[in-house]
C-alpha cells in the first residue's frame, strides 16, 4: 500500500548505518520446512484424550491407587515414588511451610486483593515474595552442593568446610544460621524428625557443622533457621534446589490465598487515588515551582559525561537520590548458554 | 571473629498490621487457627489436614482427608495448559523461578479451572432450591436450562482436550462416594449432568462429559471448603506442575526458545508468526499527518482491527 520503499524517514537513509534499512523486506518468515515443526517437548509429562500421565505414571492411576499430592511432588520432580519415610517427611515440612503470619507473602497477598482481584492474582503475587533474601533456596541449595562436592573432592572434613562456606557467607540472608529461631524449636525439630525417620543424609550432616561454625565465629547467639532446616532436609530427599524453592513458595502461596480471602472480608477494596501519603512521611526535595517550559535550558542540566571523572562525579552524586537505582548493584547474569549440566 | 561475621539482626516488627483470624508468628511459634504448626507436624498430621485446618479451622475425618489428598493429586499435574505454557514461555527470559510460577497460578480465570465460579454457581442455585421450595433435582433442571437458554455454557461441563471426557472426572464423583462423602453438591452436580445430557441428546447436539472443575469442585465443597477456598487449593496446586515444567525447560531447554541452532524449529522461531493484520503500508510524512489521520479516521476501516 503506497510507496513501501519511500526514502528520507528520519536517519533511515543515513550511510552511518550498516545497512540499507529503506530496501529491507516486509512480510513473515516461511515455514522452515528444513527442521521438523515446534512441538511440546517434556520429560515432565503428557497427556492424550485419555489420560494425563506424568513420568510415566498415569496421574489418575496414582491417585485411585492411594498416592497423594506429595507422591506427586517426587514424581514430577525426581521420577520417582517417594519410600514412605520420605513423603512422611516431606508432610511435615509442607505443613511449616503453610503459614507465616503476616510476613512478605501474606503481605502482598492482602494488597493485591485491595485492588479486588481474582484470588489467582494474588497466590501469584505471594510467590513473587520468594526472592533471594525471604526465600533463598536455591542460593543456600548450590552453595551447600557445591561447598559439599569441594570437601569431597579434597578430602577435607565436613567441619573444614562448613567454617569456609561460613566465613565466606556469613551475611548472606540464606546461610541457614541466624537468630531468628533461638526461642522457636520448629527448625531444630524438623531435624530430629528427618534423622528418625531415617530420611537425613549428607546434606543435614553437612549443615549441623555449619551451624556449629557460626555460632564459634559470630560475636552473638545464632542457631539454625527455618531456611537451614528445610532447605537441608529437602536436599536430602532429593530435591534440586531450584524444586525445593518453588516447591516452599508454592506451598505458602495456599496460606496466601486464605489472606486474601480474609482480606477481603474484614477490610474490602482501596479506589485508585484513595491512599495518602503524609509530608511527614517524605524526605525527598522541598516543594519548588515548576520552571516556565520555555525557560527550560535555563533549569535543565545534561546527563552526559565526558570523561571517565566526570561520570564518577555524576554517578556518586546520583546515588544520593533514593530511588534513582544508582545506589544498588546486582549481577544479573546471561544463563543463554543452552542444556547446562545439572 | 570481629564484629562484622555477626549476622545481621532481623527487624521483627510487623509489616503490616490486621486483625486476622488465620495465625500468628512470635519467636517461640507460628500458630494457624489456634494450632502450633511444629506441633501439628510431630503429631502426624498431613499437609492435607493443615489445608482443612487453614481454611475451615478444623481437623477433617479420614474419608475427607483422603478426598483432599486424591484431588490435590490429581488436579496437580495437567502437561500441556494455559498454566504450564505460562510458565514455560516466561521462563523463556530466565527471571527468577517464582516469576515463572506466579504467572502458571494467574493463568486461572474463568475459563482454565474456574473453581470459584463453579462454587458460586452452586450456592446460588442450593440458594435458590430453598427459597422457592425446589428439590435439588429441580433445581438442577432449572440451571441447566437457565445456561443453556441464554447460550451460556455450563460450568463444570466439557473439556477442549480431553474431549470424550476428562481422566480425572468421573473417578472423583465415584471416589466421593466410595468415602461416603457425598453431599448435596455431588447431588446437585449429578442432577446436573443428567438434565444436561438428556437437553442436549434431545436437541441432537454430541455429548459433552463432565470435567475435572464439575467433579473436582463438587468434592471440595462437600468437603467444606467455599468457592474461593476450593479455586486457591485447585489453582495452587497446579503451581507445583507448572514448576517442574519451568525447572525442566531452565536447565534443559533453550532460553529465549527462538535459536535456529536447535534441531526443531522453536516456539519462539519468527516463521511461527501468521500475520492476519493490515496490509503493509507506509508511513505518512509528518507535514501530511493531520489530513492522513483525519481522512484514516473518517473512512471508519480502522474499526474493524480495533481490540
Amino acid at each position: 500500500m503506497g510507496d513501501l520503499n519511500q526514502k528520507n524517514i528520519g536517519n533511515l537513509d543515513s550511510p552511518k548505518l550498516p545497512y540499507d534499512y529503506l530496501t529491507r523486506e516486509y512480510g513473515t518468515v516461511p515455514l522452515d520446512k528444513n527442521r521438523p515443526p515446534f512441538q511440546w517437548v517434556s520429560e515432565v509429562a503428557y497427556k492424550n484424550i485419555h489420560r494425563i500421565v506424568a513420568r510415566g505414571y498415569d496421574t489418575t492411576e496414582l491417585v485411585e491407587e492411594g498416592y497423594g499430592l506429595v507422591d506427586l511432588l517426587f514424581v514430577d520432580f525426581q521420577a520417582r515414588i517417594p519410600t514412605e519415610e520420605e513423603e512422611q517427611m516431606l508432610n511435615y515440612i509442607m505443613i511449616l511451610s503453610l503459614e507465616d503470619g503476616l510476613s512478605l507473602p501474606a503481605v502482598l497477598a492482602r494488597t493485591v486483593a485491595k485492588s479486588k482481584t481474582h484470588l489467582t492474582q494474588a497466590c501469584g503475587a505471594s510467590i513473587l515474595a520468594f526472592g533471594h533474601a525471604y526465600g533463598g533456596y536455591a542460593a543456600f541449595g548450590n552453595r551447600m552442593a557445591q561447598y559439599l562436592e569441594r570437601a569431597k573432592a579434597e578430602h577435607k572434613p565436613l567441619s573444614g568446610a562448613a567454617e569456609e562456606l561460613v566465613r565466606a557467607h556469613h551475611r548472606d540472608e540464606a546461610l541457614g544460621v541466624s537468630d531468628l529461631m533461638l526461642k522457636d524449636p520448629a527448625a531444630k525439630r524438623m531435624i530430629a524428625r528427618a534423622e528418625k525417620l531415617g530420611v537425613a543424609g549428607e546434606n543435614v550432616a553437612f549443615m549441623k557443622e555449619v551451624v556449629e561454625a557460626a555460632k564459634r565465629l559470630s560475636t552473638s547467639e545464632v542457631d539454625l533457621d527455618m531456611l537451614g532446616a528445610t532447605a537441608s532436609v529437602m536436599m536430602d530427599l532429593g530435591f534440586t534446589p531450584e524444586a525445593m524453592w518453588t516447591i516452599i513458595a508454592i506451598t505458602r502461596s495456599f496460606g496466601a490465598g486464605a489472606h486474601f480471602i480474609e482480606e477481603v472480608e474484614r477490610e474490602g477494596f482501596t479506589r485508585l487515588g484513595e491512599t495518602l501519603t503524609p509530608p511527614e512521611d517524605y524526605d525527598g526535595p522541598a516543594d519548588r515551582s515548576v520552571p516556565p517550559i520555555e525557560e527550560r535550558d535555563k533549569h535543565a542540566q545534561p546527563a552526559q559525561a565526558k570523561s571517565l571523572e566526570e561520570w564518577k562525579e555524576n554517578f556518586e552524586k546520583r546515588k544520593k537520590l533514593p530511588a534513582s537505582g544508582f545506589a544498588i548493584v546486582e549481577e544479573i547474569e546471561d544463563p543463554r548458554n543452552p542444556k547446562k549440566a545439572h | 571473629m570481629s564484629e562484622q561475621t555477626k549476622p545481621k539482626t532481623a527487624k521483627r516488627d510487623p509489616l503490616f498490621r490486621r486483625k486476622t483470624a488465620i495465625g500468628y508468628k512470635t519467636e517461640e511459634k507460628t500458630v494457624m487457627r489456634g494450632y502450633n504448626l511444629s506441633e501439628l507436624a510431630e503429631a502426624g498430621y498431613s499437609f492435607c489436614d493443615a489445608m482443612f485446618v487453614l481454611f475451615q479451622g478444623r481437623i477433617p475425618t479420614e474419608p475427607e482427608e483422603k478426598m483432599l489428598k486424591y484431588e490435590m493429586g490429581e488436579f496437580m499435574e495437567h502437561s500441556m495448559s494455559p498454566s504450564a505454557a505460562s510458565a514455560i514461555s516466561v521462563i523463556a527470559g530466565r527471571p527468577n523461578l517464582p516469576a515463572a510460577v506466579a504467572a502458571a497460578v494467574m493463568t486461572f480465570g474463568g475459563a482454565h479451572g474456574p473453581g470459584a465460579a463453579h462454587g458460586y454457581m452452586m450456592n446460588k442455585y442450593l440458594d435458590r432450591a430453598l427459597a422457592e421450595g425446589k428439590t435439588v433435582e429441580e433445581i438442577a433442571k432449572e440451571l441447566v436450562d437457565d445456561y443453556m437458554d441464554n447460550n451460556q455454557p455450563v460450568m463444570g461441563m466439557g473439556q477442549p482436550q480431553h474431549r470424550d471426557g476428562d481422566p480425572r472426572a468421573e473417578p472423583t464423583h465415584v471416589k466421593q462416594e466410595e468415602l461416603n462423602i457425598d453431599g448435596i453438591y455431588l447431588r446437585l452436580q449429578r442432577s446436573i449432568e443428567k438434565y444436561f445430557h438428556a437437553r442436549r441428546k434431545k436437541e441432537g447436539r454430541s455429548y459433552v462429559p463432565v470435567n475435572c472443575v464439575g467433579a473436582g469442585n463438587t468434592a471440595l465443597c462437600d468437603i467444606g471448603f467455599a468457592p474461593n477456598a476450593a479455586w486457591c487449593i485447585g489453582s495452587v496446586v497446579r503451581g507445583y506442575s507448572c514448576a517442574a515444567h519451568a525447572v525442566y525447560t531452565l536447565k534443559k531447554g533453550r532460553a529465549w526458545a527462538a535459536s535456529r541452532n536447535e534441531p526443531m524449529v522453536q516456539m519462539l522461531d519468527l516463521s511461527m508468526i501468521k500475520y492476519v493484520g493490515p496490509e503493509d503500508r507506509e508511513v505518512p510524512k509528518q507535514g501530511e499527518r493531520q489530513e492522513y489521520a483525519k481522512k484514516q479516521k473518517e473512512s471508519g476501516e480502522y474499526k474493524k482491527w480495533v481490540i
